[in-house]
């Protein structure tokens, strides 16, 4: 807080550094949430309808950071003294503290690059085909698309409104996933498994089907993207009946932009 | 390193997701601050406790705000001199009693309207009960952090038109009082303008420059805070398996902990966690599901970091301790006799 001139006896430059630090801090935060966007990390943290929040509040954060800028620049070329900002009234960090610390998260984030995660952390949240988790946004569900035109996620839905896996032998799937080696199933068999996000990446789940190969797993890496396409069969894995992908051909694919599904 | 990596995507996930409802919040305390004589309207806050406490949780409708935005508003209701109970109902009731995340509940749980109302309504019912508890309290200052404790008007020596004169708007410095008090450590915007708010009174441009500092001194302050307490809910995400937390309970009473604990843990902002209570609609109970959407925006994790720019840590566990508790039961009972 700047008073000009009000309070002439406690003069120092204490408030001019701090105004120095707020306005970096608001254009470092302003860049970060920008460049997440800019460069579609962004899609790695959040839902895509929730993207234009963020944009909006880097937007918002570059205007206060300019608004900051100026007022420090105006300051320093006239070389006001700035009555000391209280100390006191911070609760928990103190003022310069706590930009420091913003800062300092925010220079980190801008080098920081987010990667979408991977086998690691579905193996711990753990894969199935049961979506404990499937009624978010049920209204995508389409009944009457081709199967070879279901995403993964759709395939999972569509098991769960009705779980009966003969119900799909035969049907055609073309579907898009990176690897996971699960360890409760045979080695000719890996799960393809995508996450799907709801909001942020804080509640992000995995979703998979088994794929059955011909030969040994081991032959695809995990967190390998792949197009697996095949037919349905049903088969007993690991104690129960299981709708899996008898894989006719695999194809590598590029880590897609937005590695969630919806 | 990749464990490293995945906490810091969450890390960076939350911050991303919480600063847009920060700033929001920010703005509408600021705008509260500027433009909104909070003494009218906490004057014309009823003198029974509990209407009070019913007037402040219904006011969230008026500020839509999440559990990030709440606490610098009730803090300057309580700097401004809110009865206890209006300002703890408000700061209970407002992250989720609010048009937004009534909205945002609604797209969520459309097949299941009932627990759009219960949610609200049992967020109500448990803000109004603790408010109320709080107004046994005649004094909130030694519950209240110093800096804020000092900011509250005396209960007895409610602030007066004469003695606003002196507290011009001049935050972050020291003011000689005009009557006894002498040299005053001075708080800022928030909590320095005690009694008339002098920003009312000033002209536009002079407001629209106060309103910029003020967002800008409420974003410093809590977003070092909020920084901390991400920082912690993305280690506990990543370092405690999920399904230790989810294995805890399918039963009616251990699936209602379970979830008040995973909203404690994930601290997901109330605007949004609708959707990410959405997800485990089909494995918990329904009582358990209201349990996560009640309970975590009142407290969790990266808000008792906020709160404690505020609360002494007493306080806060006064709060935590009453509304797990009032959650609980009202969630068992809906559990066991409703659904």
């Amino acid at each position: 807080m700047v008073k000009r001139s009000s309070n002439p006896g406690r003069k120092n430059r204490t408030g001019l550094w701090l105004i120095w630090l707020d306005a970096l801090m608001l254009l470092a935060w302003g860049g970060l949430m920008l460049r997440f966007w800019l460069t579609g990390r962004i899609n790695i943290l959040l839902h895509p309808d929730y993207v234009w929040l963020a944009i909006a509040a880097g937007f918002a954060l570059l205007g206060l950071g300019m608004a900051k800028l100026w007022e420090a620049l105006r300051l320093t070329r006239r070389g006001i003294a700035i009555t000391e900002p209280s100390e006191s009234h911070t609760n928990l960090l103190p003022p310069g503290w706590s930009s420091a610390l913003l800062l300092a998260i925010a220079i980190f984030g801008l080098q920081f690059t987010p990667r979408a995660f991977a086998s690691q952390v579905a193996m711990e949240r753990g894969v199935a085909d049961t979506l404990t988790l499937t009624r978010s946004q049920p209204q995508s569900f389409r009944t009457s698309t081709r199967s070879e035109d279901r995403s993964l996620i759709d395939w999972v839905r569509l098991l769960n409104v009705y779980p009966e896996p003969d119900a799909y032998t035969g049907q055609q799937a073309s579907v898009e996933g990176f690897v996971i080696h699960s360890p409760n199933l045979p080695s000719n068999y890996f799960t393809l498994t995508r996450f799907v996000i709801t909001c942020c990446a804080a509640d992000v789940y995995p979703v998979g089907l088994p794929v059955k190969l011909a030969g040994d797993r081991t032959a695809y890496t995990q967190d390998q993207w792949l197009r697996v396409e095949g037919d349905m069969t049903t088969e007993t894995l690991d104690g129960q009946r299981q709708l899996v992908i008898q894989a006719a051909s695999i194809t590598p694919i590029e880590e897609p932009q937005n590695p969630y599904d919806y | 390193m990749d464990r490293f990596n995945n906490a810091l995507t969450l890390f960076f996930s939350l911050l991303v997701e919480a600063m847009p409802f920060l700033l929001l919040g920010v703005l509408f305390s600021s705008v509260l601050l500027l433009f909104v004589d909070e003494r009218r309207l906490i004057a014309a806050v009823p003198k029974h406790p509990l209407l009070a406490a019913m007037v402040g949780g219904g006011i969230g409708f008026l500020f839509p705000v999440c559990e990030c935005g709440n606490v610098p508003v009730a803090r300057r209701l309580i700097v401004q001199g809110a009865p206890a109970s209006m300002a703890v109902g408000f700061l209970l009731a407002a992250p989720t009693v609010n048009p937004v995340v009534f909205w945002a509940t609604w797209i969520a749980f459309r097949d299941q309207p009932e627990l759009v109302f219960l949610r609200v309504g049992l967020s109500l019912l448990v803000a109004v009960i603790v408010g109320w508890v709080f107004s046994a309290q005649a004094d909130l200052r030694p519950l209240m952090q110093p800096t804020v404790a000092r900011a509250m008007p005396a209960v007895r020596d409610r602030p007066t038109a004469a003695a606003a004169e002196s507290s011009l708007l001049q935050s972050g410095t020291y003011w000689l009082g005009q009557s006894d008090q002498p040299l005053r450590p001075d708080g800022s915007l928030s909590t320095s303008a005690i009694a008339v708010n002098p920003a009312l009174t000033k002209p536009l441009p002079d407001k629209l420059w106060l309103l910029v500092n003020n967002i800008v001194q409420e974003m410093r302050e809590l977003g070092g805070v909020l920084i901390l307490g991400t920082a912690i809910a993305a280690m506990v995400q990543v370092f405690v398996p999920r399904e230790w937390v989810l294995g805890l309970g399918q039963g009616p009473v251990t699936s209602i902990l379970a979830m008040m604990l995973l909203a404690w843990i994930v601290s997901i902002c109330s605007t949004v966690d609708a959707f990410f209570a959405l997800s485990f609609a089909s494995t918990f109970t329904s009582g358990a599901l209201l349990a996560f959407l009640v309970f975590g925006p009142m407290i969790d994790l990266k808000n008792i970091a906020l709160l404690l720019s505020m609360f002494r840590g007493r306080a806060i566990a006064y709060l935590f301790i009453l509304a797990g508790q009032l959650t609980f039961l009202f969630c068992l009972l809906i559990n066991l006799y409703i659904s």
